[in-house]
């Protein structure tokens, strides 16, 4: 038995897999995680582009409008509470799997592998989260511009200026959940086995 | 008769810390286990069964001693070592079955095979072969849920055989199952035992189990009482 066979493996096709797994059929909180991430992410959307949409609007030749600045606390405000709530939300997910990530580790799993499952699901989470998050914020945006600059406002906004609203706001989201998770994640693959295995809900 | 030993534990002792007061859940045993051999061990709660099934599982280390998988001191194996005897050498049965709920039959079979690195098509034609071989063919696709405690067990069996182990480790297998269905199990590994020469340690207060097998290790306080032929 050469050192170099006894490898244990999981490859990330297979992680995200079982991550998906997970997601999928523990539905009630993995919607509660994204809707979390998406009412976060919302809220800074729609302030990004109502900001990006008065300000078509006066290179337009329409009046010079502007979001109040207090407004951008509250958006750090609201996405650390949805931090908060996501980890609290993750180590409530830990605590219910303890026992199956004994079983994991008795099947082979290293301790990286636990975290990186963990952090596929909550990448996946993030991933949603700031989809559906940044749509809601176009809507919210255009209801609160769209009286005054008109709704094709976000048509007049250049394409690649709402390309890189998206993607911040993606990648946001993406950091977001998964620095959420980090913490979690940690805390599942430093599990003892042994007591994991006994571990009784 | 030359005793081909799979499995030697020599001077095995586990002492716990609970409270300040040290617990001896092992307190020196000597043991040496056959390739094929199938082993009972039989104590009452608190005997030291469990931190044995722990000890030889490769999930707990030794205060001192020596537990040899194959010949190899497991204290001296790393993380990625350790969980590679775990993953290819050893399967474990459990009394809770210990299934992966999110996860269907067929997933759960296959999931120490990812583990190993078998491609995923591959690993799902093995698992749903090892099901057929458990008579669990027509439920590939249920979750633990959706499965009567026997048949969850059998599942638990056919993921314990996944990659192929040489020894099975099963903590109070029908400890949670009817006599009928204990029945069942337990001529399973008994015919896996037979047929295939797996080595099977299991923890049991089961009187059909202790009688299908080759010796019985009778543990008390830590320490090996007696050791009976079957």
């Amino acid at each position: 038995m050469a050192s170099g066979e006894r490898r244990v493996h999981l490859g990330y096709v297979e992680a995200f897999r079982l991550g998906y797994s997970h997601l999928l059929r523990r539905l009630d909180r993995s919607t509660l995680n994204v809707a979390s991430i998406a009412l976060g992410l919302s809220f800074y959307t729609s302030l990004l582009l109502t900001d990006t949409f008065y300000r078509t609007y006066s290179t337009l030749g329409g009046a010079s409008l502007s979001v109040e600045a207090t407004y951008y606390w509250l958006v750090a405000i609201a996405l650390t509470v949805s931090v908060v709530g996501i980890t609290n939300a993750m180590l409530i997910s830990v605590q219910e799997r303890v026992k199956e990530i004994g079983t994991m580790k008795c099947l082979g799993a290293l301790d990286r592998h636990i975290t990186l499952l963990f952090l596929i699901e909550a990448l996946l989470q993030g991933i949603i989260g700031g989809i559906i998050g940044y749509a809601v914020g176009v809507v919210a945006a255009l209801l609160t511009t769209g009286f005054t600059t008109g709704f094709d406002i976000i048509l007049r906004v250049p394409v690649t200026q709402n390309l890189t609203l998206f993607v911040s706001s993606l990648v946001l989201a993406i950091v977001l959940g998964t620095a959420a998770t980090i913490y979690p994640a940690y805390r599942a693959s430093r599990l003892d086995p042994v007591e994991a295995l006994r571990y009784e809900l | 008769m030359s005793f081909d030993s799979v499995i030697e534990l020599k001077g095995l002792k586990r002492y716990y810390n609970v409270g300040g007061e040290t617990v001896k859940a092992l307190d020196g045993v000597d043991l040496e286990i056959g390739r094929g051999e199938y082993l009972s061990l039989v104590g009452p709660s608190g005997s030291g069964k469990t931190t044995l099934f722990n000890m030889i599982g490769g999930l707990d280390r030794p205060t001192e001693g020596i537990v040899e998988i194959d010949g190899v001191d497991i204290s001296k194996l790393d993380a990625y070592e350790l969980a590679w005897l775990r993953c290819r050498r050893i399967g474990y049965i459990f009394q809770n079955f210990n299934l992966i709920t999110v996860l269907t039959a067929l997933e759960n079979v296959a999931l120490p095979t990812v583990f190993a690195g078998t491609p995923h098509d591959e690993g799902l034609k093995k698992a749903k072969k090892l099901l057929e071989s458990v008579g669990l063919g027509e439920r590939l696709n249920h979750k633990p849920s959706q499965l009567s405690a026997g048949q969850q067990q059998r599942v638990a069996m056919a993921r314990a055989l996944a990659n192929e182990p040489t020894i099975i480790l099963a903590d109070e297998p029908t400890g949670n199952l009817d006599l009928n269905t204990g029945t069942e199990i337990i001529d399973l590994l008994h015919g896996l035992n037979k047929t295939r020469g797996l080595t099977l340690v299991a923890a049991t207060h089961d009187l059909k189990m202790i009688k299908a097998s080759d010796r019985v290790i009778w543990m008390r306080d830590g320490r090996v009482e007696k050791i009976e032929r079957g």
